[in-house]
């Protein structure tokens, strides 16, 4: 091995804790790049090999005249397959308890040509089995439904037994939401059973098909087309029909895969370039203790191109070292993390490939911005002047006290090692600036993550508990007396219930937005509203809308809009906007909306609250056991649903948090320690005149937490930005995704950053304790 | 003529603050001299040191190394004479400290040759450090650092050799050993050595003395009889 390369290694090996710090940023940052792209390809390509393989259908269009949309449709260039079907959702019961199901009818032999299913276990549907049904594998998982379990269902001549005949998945339910105002849906509420299509329109008491659904030629996505098709379909009197992109269960998995995308490119983006800056800073300052060296090699005839490629060695080695293994564990996690993923949901075909793209693309990744970080300090080591380069450099600022102390003359009565930090920082304003630069870089790591909790905290808890008030929900067989509602408040353990509404409706005002309208008690108790001017109550004319429907139709308060319900349309005057976590819908009163059509407005469901220590199980049982109640949920059930589905989301801004907090501590460690290091012969010399290590410990550390303190009221700034940038690539208009960083979080990881600044100066000044004099000033050589 | 300079100037700064640490110096210099500059501290002798070896440009006038004429030479020719022409001694020695006395002089050495390790611990030894050769510059006296650094010098066996206060981090014995050392070499190999000291008492040693003051050269004489280094008293 040539000399220049034993003294890249050995270099390498005698600042080890800061090569380290280097490495594992780079290492981290390589494999969370692999872990999350590669998981989202695989998620990616297994989607699209489902909604193939399984012939997803294109354009879903339901109520109206679906059978005349069906026949129009069936003539258009580019339409490969049309199936009409009936979907309802109907109550169910599983054991003893009740749900508000859906039944799909399915052509009974043969799957259809649209929409088809996987079939886990079991059998297809077989016209010898007129009440065999298919049951979707979310229901049969959490009632434990396998061939041959029977269970029943609610039709217009009562409950019906059926028996599941196999358990299925399916294109339309891997994501298992009811509709898109209803996402995220608890199994004790929802269930999706597959029937034969004859039993499907006997259960929902229809003679023809409610919905079609039609497949493009080869699955391909034609905008032209779906657009003509949903003008068509409009103008049948469809109620409700969407895209694949806007059907709820791909939407809510195109969410969550766009989030995996981001994050993919976010995270990694941030930890590389903190890995850069910080190797940046740790070659710059290399190259600047070694400026006579350089000076050396180039006196003695080496090229200025000897020279650059030496000190980008510097950046090569970490960056192998860091992105290799990185590359690797991330590859090689994103099986995990698709494999964990995919069973959590239930997505016919699983396609975990090996993408050697990924694994080139995260060592290029690693080394690249390594060399980068390295090329500016490499070039200026290559072309120092030589003669200069032995000279070394004058401090800045000569023999001045310091701004603060000019600023403020009572400074200069600080004990000297104080007054002696203050000069250093501005003496030194490479160091300074360098070691503020890691403390910025490292709040806005852990503030990243750490925000994006807060805000998801922040969000379940506005939700479930600020605007959602009600202890349980409990839904009716079909539309009930308000007054019938009332009933159920007398019931024991039920202290109130409220009557509510709700009903799938088109707001036209320009553009069409499809949403649920939500009808409550005027003075209603069970739902708080919050707008842009903080809370409100429900309007006594007109309707509240969510934030983004604002945005999306061009209204503004006080503009009226067509809202068009059971086919009918009624104009409506927005009177206000609320600002809601989850969902969009609109909300009316219900005197207002009863005076508005002239009609006595029914109800779909009740919002119970319990008495004070009522026994949840008797209250749901008396109230299952009620003929017209289809389902009861349990606001807290609901609640850990949600947070069953985040579990993925927590566990992956989990362990960034971890990951940005390892590379803050390596980050700081590392300015800290080359603080340290770089004053060596400083620390010899005063050594050498007689100062107290003591003090001399105390001086360099008052300077360290000087310059820690001043980057962190500017990383707090950096990380809330960064934080707010990356949770704004969530927002949609089925999710608002406000930043929301808790104070306390921002105190605590100021003061994290803090003690990880003390805690970092131990080994340097450990060192220093440990420093023999006569070695470093005998050492001419440095 | 190993080194022959027409009025240089060599001017650091303009206006009003600029510095004359060179102003019209002529002298030859023939192969095989052994000269002292010697010069009160500022009076230029790095500074005319440092443009023999070429790393830094004269401000005017004419400067010829071993038939190089430097002004006006390219960056790649610049570093091939360097490499090829002068080997350097530094006051402050100047090693890499994560190198040990071998790899710190084969460094240097495989600049001319394909491998120079050889020739690494062939120049060791002739400085006398052929029992430190695995030795880090920590472990090594000052004079040893100081020896190490020769040997780096003369690694490529350069024709000129330009020292610059080789002997001020030393003390009086090992100074003189390392001037026997230097005469020696000069002696036996025939090398060019241009030797800067402020110690005048070190030019008795020498074939010649040149003085300097304010950049200019106050004092130009041959010494007929050099006395021995081991002969030397300061
Ligand atoms: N880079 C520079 N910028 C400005 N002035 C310089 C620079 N380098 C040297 N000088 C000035 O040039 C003059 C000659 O410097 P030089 O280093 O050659 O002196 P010297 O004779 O080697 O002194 P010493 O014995 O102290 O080493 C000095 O006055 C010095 O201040
Ligand atoms: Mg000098």
């Amino acid at each position: 091995m040539s000399p220049l390369r034993h003294k890249l290694l050995r270099d390498i090996r005698t600042q080890r804790a800061q090569f380290t710090a280097v490495i594992v940023t780079i290492f981290l940052g390589v494999t969370m790049f692999a872990a999350s792209y590669d998981s989202y390809q695989n998620l990616s390509t297994s989607y699209e090999s489902t909604f193939t393989e399984f012939r997803f259908a294109n354009l879903t269009v339901a109520g109206g005249d679906v059978t005349g949309f069906a026949d129009t449709a069936a003539g258009r260039s580019g339409v490969e397959s049309i199936e009409l079907r009936t979907v309802a959702d109907v109550p169910m019961q599983v054991g003893g308890l009740k749900l508000l199901g859906r039944v799909v009818g399915l052509p009974a032999e043969t799957q259809p040509s649209v929409n088809q299913v996987r079939v886990a276990s079991g059998r297809y549907l077989s016209s010898a089995q007129p009440t065999g049904v298919l049951v979707e594998e979310h229901m049969a998982d959490h009632f434990e439904l396998t061939p041959g379990s029977s269970f029943e269902i609610l039709g217009p001549s009562g409950w019906q037994t059926v028996t599941t005949s196999g358990t299925a998945s399916s294109p339309e339910y891997i994501w298992p939401a009811r509709d898109r105002q209803e996402l995220l849906t608890t199994p004790d509420n929802f269930g999706v059973a597959f029937v034969p299509e004859p039993l499907a329109r006997q259960l929902a008491g229809t003679s023809t098909p409610n919905e079609a659904i039609v497949y493009f030629s080869g699955g391909a996505d034609n905008e032209a087309l779906a657009n003509l098709l949903l003008t068509e379909a409009a103008d049948s009197g469809a109620t409700v029909s969407f895209t694949r992109d806007e059907q709820p269960s791909n939407a809510a998995l195109s969410e969550d895969l766009k989030g995996f995308e981001e994050l993919a490119v976010f995270f990694p983006m941030l930890f590389l370039t903190a890995a850069a800056l910080a190797t940046y800073v740790m070659i710059s300052r290399l190259v600047h203790a070694q400026q006579p060296h350089i000076g050396v090699l180039l006196a003695n005839g080496f090229t200025r191109r000897q020279v650059l490629a030496h000190y980008l060695g510097y950046g090569v080695v970490p960056g192998l070292v860091g992105a290799l293994p990185g590359a690797v564990a991330g590859v090689l996690m994103a099986r995990i993390i698709t494999g964990f993923y995919t069973s959590m949901l239930s997505v016919p075909v699983t396609l975990v490939q090996f993408y050697p793209a990924t694994l080139v693309a995260g060592v290029a990744f690693g080394l690249i911005t390594s060399v980068l970080a390295v090329i500016a300090p490499a070039r200026s080591a290559s072309r120092l002047a030589p003669a200069e380069a032995m000279r070394g450099t004058v401090p800045a600022g000569g023999g001045r006290p310091s701004i603060p102390e000019r600023i403020a003359p009572p400074l200069r009565r600080l004990p000297i090692p104080w007054r002696m930090a203050l000069r250093g920082i501005e003496r030194n304003p490479r160091r300074t600036v360098f070691t503020v630069l890691g403390v910025v870089l490292s709040l806005t790591l852990v503030l990243v993550s750490w925000g994006m909790l807060d805000t998801i905290v922040n969000l379940m808890d506005r939700q479930f508990v600020e605007i959602q008030q009600e202890d349980a929900t409990v839904y009716f067989t079909g539309p009930v007396e308000s007054g019938d509602v009332a009933d159920l408040g007398q019931l024991p353990g039920i202290a109130e219930a409220e009557p509510v509404l709700q009903a799938p409706v088109v707001l036209t005002s320009g553009e069409r937005y499809e949403t649920a309208l939500v009808v409550y008690e005027t003075d209603t108790t069970m739902h708080r509203f919050f707008g842009e001017d903080g809370e409100r109550s429900l309007p006594t004319e007109g309707i509240l809308v969510g934030q983004a429907v604002g945005g999306l139709l061009d209204i503004a308060e006080g503009d009226v809009v067509a809202l068009t319900a059971a086919g009918a349309t009624i104009e409506v005057p927005i009177a206000g906007f609320v600002n809601e976590p989850l969902g969009t819908m609109a909300y009316v009163s219900r005197s207002y909306l009863e005076q508005a059509t002239g009609f006595d407005l029914p109800a779909t469901s009740a919002l119970i609250r319990y008495t004070e220590g009522s026994d949840l199980a008797s209250v749901r049982a008396a109230l299952v056991e009620r003929e017209s109640v289809a389902a009861f949920e349990d606001a807290n059930a609901l609640y850990d649903t949600v947070q069953r589905y985040m579990i993925l989301f927590y566990v992956f801004v989990g362990v960034m948090l971890v990951f940005g907090g390892a590379m803050a501590f390596a980050l700081i460690f590392s300015a800290m320690s080359v603080n340290i290091a770089e004053r060596t012969r400083e620390v010899a010399t005063l050594l050498a005149v007689g100062t107290e290590r003591r003090q001399i410990s105390r001086m360099i550390t008052a300077e360290n937490m000087m310059v820690a303190l001043v980057g962190i009221p500017l990383g707090l700034g950096a990380g809330y930005l960064a934080a707010k940038q990356a949770m704004a690539s969530f927002n949609s208009d089925l999710f608002a995704f406000d930043l929301y960083i808790r104070p306390s979080t921002l105190v605590i990881s100021g003061l994290a950053i803090l003690v990880v600044a003390l805690l970092s100066q131990w080994p340097g000044l450990r060192a220093i304790g440990r420093l023999e004099i006569a070695k470093i000033v005998k050492e001419r050589s440095l | 003529m190993a080194v022959s300079l027409t009025n240089v100037w060599k001017t650091y700064g303009e206006g009003p603050t600029a510095v004359h640490a060179l102003a019209g110096i002529d002298a030859d210099i023939p192969s095989g001299d052994f000269t002292v500059i010697l010069g009160p501290s500022g009076s230029g002798k790095t500074t005319l040191l440092n443009l023999i070896g070429g790393i830094d440009d004269v401000t005017s006038g004419d400067l010829v190394v071993e038939d190089e004429k430097l002004t006006g030479l390219g960056t790649d020719e610049r570093t091939a004479f360097r490499r090829n022409q002068v080997g350097f001694v530094f006051q402050f020695f100047n090693l890499i400290p994560t190198l040990t006395a071998t790899e710190n002089v084969e460094l240097v050495a495989n600049l001319t040759m394909h491998d120079g390790s050889e020739r690494a611990i062939e120049v060791l030894k002739q400085v006398g450090l052929g029992d430190r050769l695995d030795h880090f510059p920590a472990m090594l006296s000052g004079g040893e650092q100081q020896r190490v650094a020769i040997a780096r010098a003369l690694a490529k066996s350069p024709p000129v050799l330009l020292c610059d206060e080789p002997t001020g981090e030393l003390d009086f014995e090992t100074g003189r050993l390392i001037l026997g050392l230097l005469r020696r070499l000069n002696r036996e190999q025939g090398q060019t050595v241009l030797l800067v000291t402020h110690n005048a008492a070190i030019g008795e040693m020498a074939d010649r003395v040149v003085r300097l003051r304010s950049g200019e050269i106050v004092e130009d004489r041959r010494i007929a009889d050099p006395i021995e280094a081991g002969e030397l008293i300061w």
